[in-house]
């Protein structure tokens, strides 16, 4: 979590000689900053539990942590469509469009002419993300081959699938997703509801999903392209990375992410509404944000996201817990953020300094 | 337009139902059903509502439209999604296309009164329903359900079901909005009065049924003896249900505010406890038969502006027999 530090090949990662004396107390607090994420955790974790006993309890931090989950994933997706560059506004409505998809398939079946076909749970999961996978597609087609800018093709389609997950029901709520032993759809909760060895399933799948996308990012030659295009995306196209390819990747994850998460809420919650998930976009974006990740691409960690994600949400949790007003948590919040990206900035700027002194 | 002529039969033949309608009613008012359907494109009956993403607001928009055109009306559905804006450019198309009148549930008590003013000053009259404005004498009626009063039933029913003891939490509505404190007052005016009922936490979950369902887990943490929870809206108790049932204390009891298909349908399945239904579509109607009355008497109405409908209590005993937000027999 310590490492925001440049994973790519970027000019700033010159090999750093080490060089004692004056600038050991700039190093000391380079750490520091560069830990901060974990701090700002440490020191809510700190603060809430002395307000409430019921707040370091393993009930508690296990609950917390699945809440966190379904942020955590979100962000991972949008930590990918960042890193280019780019970023992605229609998590929150793709989430709520894989919701209502799956929910109207295990609520009621597939209409065909010759009659209602339902499917298993694990179909029903993998069409979700499909969907969520090809509306991340388009976003990319729209980005890389019509040239509308991120922002915007990612805003549209914010509208568009939210738009489309209101269609898909006409509004309405999906209210019983058990299914019945007669369709052979039962077991939805299964990745919302329920646990293995003690942990939610969720906070399972947050882990995979974040071990995953820290060996895709750090190890894989799509990584390095991934940091190559964030970081110069003029420099990567003249070094023979097919940029375009790399971009509607990363939607393609950031969409596939976001409709797991919009699942594993429509799991828990046994509902699926075309409302699930609205806003949740700019939490995962704070996420990222918080963990160190730079808009402008090229600089962040999938392990820093998550961090952010766990700061967001034991925050949230915390101010419910010991009954703070709702008003009150949402200015919280937003100062946390700004605080981070402050600190951000002062990690930057010791960050160069430091490099030009030892350089 | 393409629609014209098929339109004008449409408004041929709702004329000639009005005028047969007329003719077999009372009587005493038939010239002005034939007078009123004499000047052009006053035929059009404009719904204006929040989001039928909720059902209760779908409830809403079907019962006023079925209404208007079981009366002959052509009717425009529309949604603002709680912007007064797009609410405001709604009532201009509604005044550009010369409507004869206007339901609407508001997007903003105040923010809702300009446009409301706008139709007026184009001869438009507005009726009301489920929602007041903070302003009298500008919309012809204000039809609401009772929510004082609906609180106050869903707060006794509570305090019974909790045996007038024990801790509880409440789940707050949107706190922009004005039932969501009117809702809470009305809960508190019944449940402060028993010493023994503690409530022990408050937070809005802004009506959001994923959010209901976070607030109430990590409530149910911090307040391990909880034994009620008691929601502003249904699909919030929905939240807080799921929440429950998720926990290890099952018999928490959860009571909403709606009368919402799915919870009177988990009411039936013994899983809520206990709903106040408002009679939406009961007022939808009273709103559009209001206006009918109002186009027909050639701008005069005999209703008092403020008018306010009581809520019914939906538990196990009555759960059957209620169907889009109406209870049978009521």
């Amino acid at each position: 979590m310590t490492d925001t530090h440049v994973a790519a090949p970027a000019p700033t990662a010159a090999p750093q000689p080490e060089e004692p004396g004056s600038t050991a107390l700039a190093r000391a607090a380079l750490l520091l900053l560069r830990g901060r994420t974990l701090v700002v955790l440490v020191v809510l974790i700190i603060i809430f539990s002395s307000i409430s006993s019921e707040y370091l309890t393993q009930s508690n931090l296990i609950l917390m942590t699945k809440h966190v989950a379904i942020n955590a994933i979100l962000a991972i997706g949008v930590t990918f469509v960042i890193l280019t560059g780019g970023i992605d506004l229609s998590v929150g409505s793709i989430a709520g469009l894989s919701s209502m998809v799956a929910g109207g398939l295990l609520f009621k079946g597939l209409n065909f002419p010759g009659g209602t076909v339902f499917f298993s749970v694990a179909v029903v999961i993998l069409i979700g993300i499909v969907v969520g996978a090809l509306v991340g597609a388009v976003n990319g087609l729209l980005i890389t081959r019509f040239r509308v800018a991120p922002f915007i093709a990612t805003l549209g389609m914010l509208y568009v699938a939210r738009g489309a997950a209101q269609l898909h029901s006409n509004g309405g709520t999906y209210p019983d997703l058990a299914g019945t032993e007669a369709r052979g759809n039962t077991g939805f909760g299964f990745i919302g509801v329920d646990s293995i060895l003690g942990i939610p399933v969720a906070v399972w799948i947050m882990v995979a999903v974040a071990a995953v996308a820290v060996v895709v990012t750090t190890k894989t030659p799509f990584g390095k392209h991934i940091f190559a295009v964030g970081g110069n995306e003029r420099a990567a196209v003249l070094s023979g990375i097919r940029v375009n390819r790399v971009k509607i990747a990363v939607y393609v994850i950031s969409g596939a992410c976001a409709a797991l998460a919009g699942l594993l809420l429509t799991s828990e919650l046994g509902a699926a509404y075309p409302d699930t998930a609205t806003t949740y976009e700019l939490n995962a974006i704070a996420a990222a944000v918080l963990g160190g990740t730079a808009l402008a691409g090229g600089r962040g960690t999938i392990i820093g996201t998550v961090m952010g994600a766990f700061v967001i949400g034991f925050l949230s949790d915390g101010l419910v817990l010991v009954g703070v007003s709702t008003f009150w948590q949402s200015v919280v919040k937003g100062a946390v953020i700004i605080f981070a990206v402050i600190t951000e900035q002062a990690q930057q700027r010791l960050q160069s300094s430091l490099t030009r002194r030892t350089a | 337009m393409k629609y014209l002529p098929s339109r004008r039969a449409f408004i041929a033949v709702s004329a000639a139902s009005v005028l047969a309608l007329a003719a077999c009613g009372s009587g005493d008012e038939s010239s002005s059903g034939g007078s009123s359907a004499a000047p052009a494109a006053s035929k059009l009956v404009v719904i204006i509502t929040p989001s039928p993403d909720n059902v209760f607001f779908k409830a809403e928009q079907d019962a006023a439209a079925a209404q208007a055109k079981s009366l002959g009306y052509e009717t425009l559905v529309l949604s603002h999604d709680d912007d007064p804006t797009k609410q405001s450019q709604q009532f201009d198309t509604a005044i550009s296309r010369k409507a004869a009148a206007i339901i609407l549930d508001n997007a903003g008590a105040d923010a809702s009164v300009t446009a409301i003013q706008r139709a007026k000053d184009a001869s438009i009259p507005t009726f009301l329903i489920d929602r007041e404005i903070n302003k009298t004498g500008v919309a012809v009626a204000q039809i609401v359900s009772n929510n004082a009063q609906g609180a106050g039933l869903g707060g006794q029913e509570f305090a019974k079901l909790m045996g007038n003891k024990g801790e509880y939490a409440e789940l707050l509505g949107k706190p922009t909005d004005t039932n969501a404190g009117v809702r809470s007052k009305g809960y508190h005016g019944i449940l402060d009065q028993y010493p023994d009922l503690k409530m022990v936490a408050q937070q809005s979950a802004n009506w959001d049924q994923a959010e209901a369902l976070q607030k109430t887990q990590t409530i149910l943490q911090a307040h391990p003896n909880i034994k009620g929870i008691i929601a502003g809206n249904d699909t919030m108790a929905l939240g807080a249900y799921a929440a429950v049932q998720a926990s290890n204390k099952k018999d928490i009891v959860v009571v909403g505010f709606d009368g919402s298909p799915d919870v009177v349908s988990s009411i039936q399945k013994k899983g809520i406890k206990a709903t106040v239904l408002q009679p939406a579509s009961k007022i939808a109607q009273m709103a559009v038969d209001q206006a009918d009355a109002y186009i027909k008497a050639g701008g005069k109405t005999d209703q008092p502006e403020k008018q306010s409908i009581d809520c019914v209590l939906v538990n196990p005993d009555n759960a059957d027999s209620v169907k889009d937000f109406a209870v049978a027999g009521s």
